[in-house]
């Protein structure tokens, strides 16, 4: 598995050298877990390959708005396919609206200052390892929120939980994963 | 200073993509005037990221590699969804408060004429073109004036975009969100010092409470 740092440095040779050979690393890393995701949030297999190089094809054309001071290139990939997702099952093909695109120039124009860096990489390294200690319960109850494509009722419906008893496990999860995320130390 | 913000569970939809058009609509207006959302935000598309690396990968076409590359040498399509949205169409809509901006979010939003609701009450539709559907209004209030007491049979989330109302649980100024279900009976009260501009989503129905208002909301479709 390649370290963030080497996907980040292939998205970085797209975007400032057009470099054909990094873009073919990242398409081998990513497209097939792109491709899973969006098969896992209910789009069968055909058009889930059509969408798969539909995503790939906006990383390579976005790549130069890519800020890899301020983002790992897997949180902006996840970006790229959801809203390829949403677009494609809510926007009825029309206008997109509501979550953009991982746009760092929207957020600060600026390099971000050595200690915001540090909290950067602290949160897209740590991740991994948060998610690693949270409780089965609390892992499920987000894997089911972002590949499954249901809203908290359909989730309450599969579990076999109320809705509020998602709700707040929801909340309980996210809560352990900022708590985890500020102290990463196990 | 922002006291209201989304609950995690709906930001957490909001970053999985699974929201409805017209909460979607509502939590992005949010975020995009609330910093301290924007970072929440930000950790919860951090841990889409590392689930999505964490997922068995799917085997792809033989040639999917050698499609997507032909596609990037193609000229990029000049599809209508490349295109810079509009931004919000209000022209009838008479011109909102100085120094007041519509939200970025409401970019190719159409929003009718404000409609008379009551006395010092208006109203107007705002139709997403993406999704018929959503049940998306602007409430402008005038200064002291109260919305009839109501609940909802779903969920209902508002966006303060200007001014400041008072429901008996907490008073909301420009830039707080909240989120109301039908646990929650209230009568939002505009404070005396001007007028207050929402934006609401609706999924299910505002249920008033007297005769008069529910024939009111059920004209207007609330």
């Amino acid at each position: 598995m390649p370290t963030i740092e080497e996907l980040n440095g292939l998205a970085k040779a797209v975007a400032q050298a057009g470099d054909r050979e990094a873009f073919a690393a990242l398409f081998k890393h990513f497209a097939p877990r792109v491709k899973a995701y969006l098969m896992r949030s209910g789009t069968a297999e055909g058009l889930a390959e059509e969408l798969t190089q539909e995503a790939m094809v906006s990383v390579w054309r976005k790549a130069a708005m890519f800020d890899a001071d301020r983002a790992s290139v897997s949180t902006w990939i996840f970006t790229i396919a959801r809203n390829l997702r949403v677009d494609h099952f809510r926007h009825q093909g029309r206008e997109p609206v509501g979550a953009e695109d991982l746009d760092c120039d929207a957020i600060a124009s600026t390099t971000p200052s050595p200690d915001e860096q540090m909290a950067i990489w602290q949160r897209e390294t740590g991740m991994r390892d948060a998610l690693r200690q949270l409780s089965e319960e609390q892992a499920e109850v987000l894997r089911l929120s972002f590949f499954e494509d249901q809203p908290h009722a359909q989730i309450a419906r599969e579990l076999g939980i109320p809705l509020g008893t998602v709700k707040s496990r929801v909340r309980l999860a996210v809560n352990h994963l900022r708590r985890l995320l500020d102290a990463p130390e196990p | 200073m922002i006291l209201h913000h989304p609950d995690d569970d709906l930001l957490l939809a909001h970053a999985a993509g699974s929201l409805l058009n017209g909460h979607s609509l509502l939590v992005a207006t949010h975020v995009e005037g609330c910093a301290h959302c924007r970072e929440r935000l930000r950790v919860l598309e951090v841990a889409g990221g590392a689930l999505l690396e964490s997922l068995a990968p799917e085997v792809l076409q033989a040639e999917a590699l050698a499609k997507t590359l032909a596609a990037i040498d193609a000229p990029e399509p000049s599809r209508a969804k490349s295109m810079p949205r509009p931004p919000l169409r209000a022209g009838t809509l008479p011109s909102p408060p100085d120094g007041f901006a519509w939200p970025l979010a409401m970019r190719g939003c159409i929003a009718t004429r404000w409609r008379w609701l009551g006395p010092g009450m208006r109203w107007s539709r705002v139709t997403l073109p993406w999704d018929d559907s959503a049940n998306v209004f602007l409430l402008r209030i005038g200064a002291g004036k109260m919305l009839p007491q109501h609940t909802h049979s779903e969920s209902e989330l508002t966006q303060v975009l200007y001014g400041t109302f008072h429901d008996g649980r907490a008073l909301f100024g420009p830039g707080d969100f909240d989120e109301t279900d039908g646990t929650i009976r209230h009568q939002p009260t505009v404070l005396a010092a001007g007028e207050c501009i929402c934006l609401a989503s609706v999924q299910g129905k505002v249920l008033f409470d007297g005769v008069v208002a529910r024939a009111l909301g059920s004209l207007v479709g609330m």
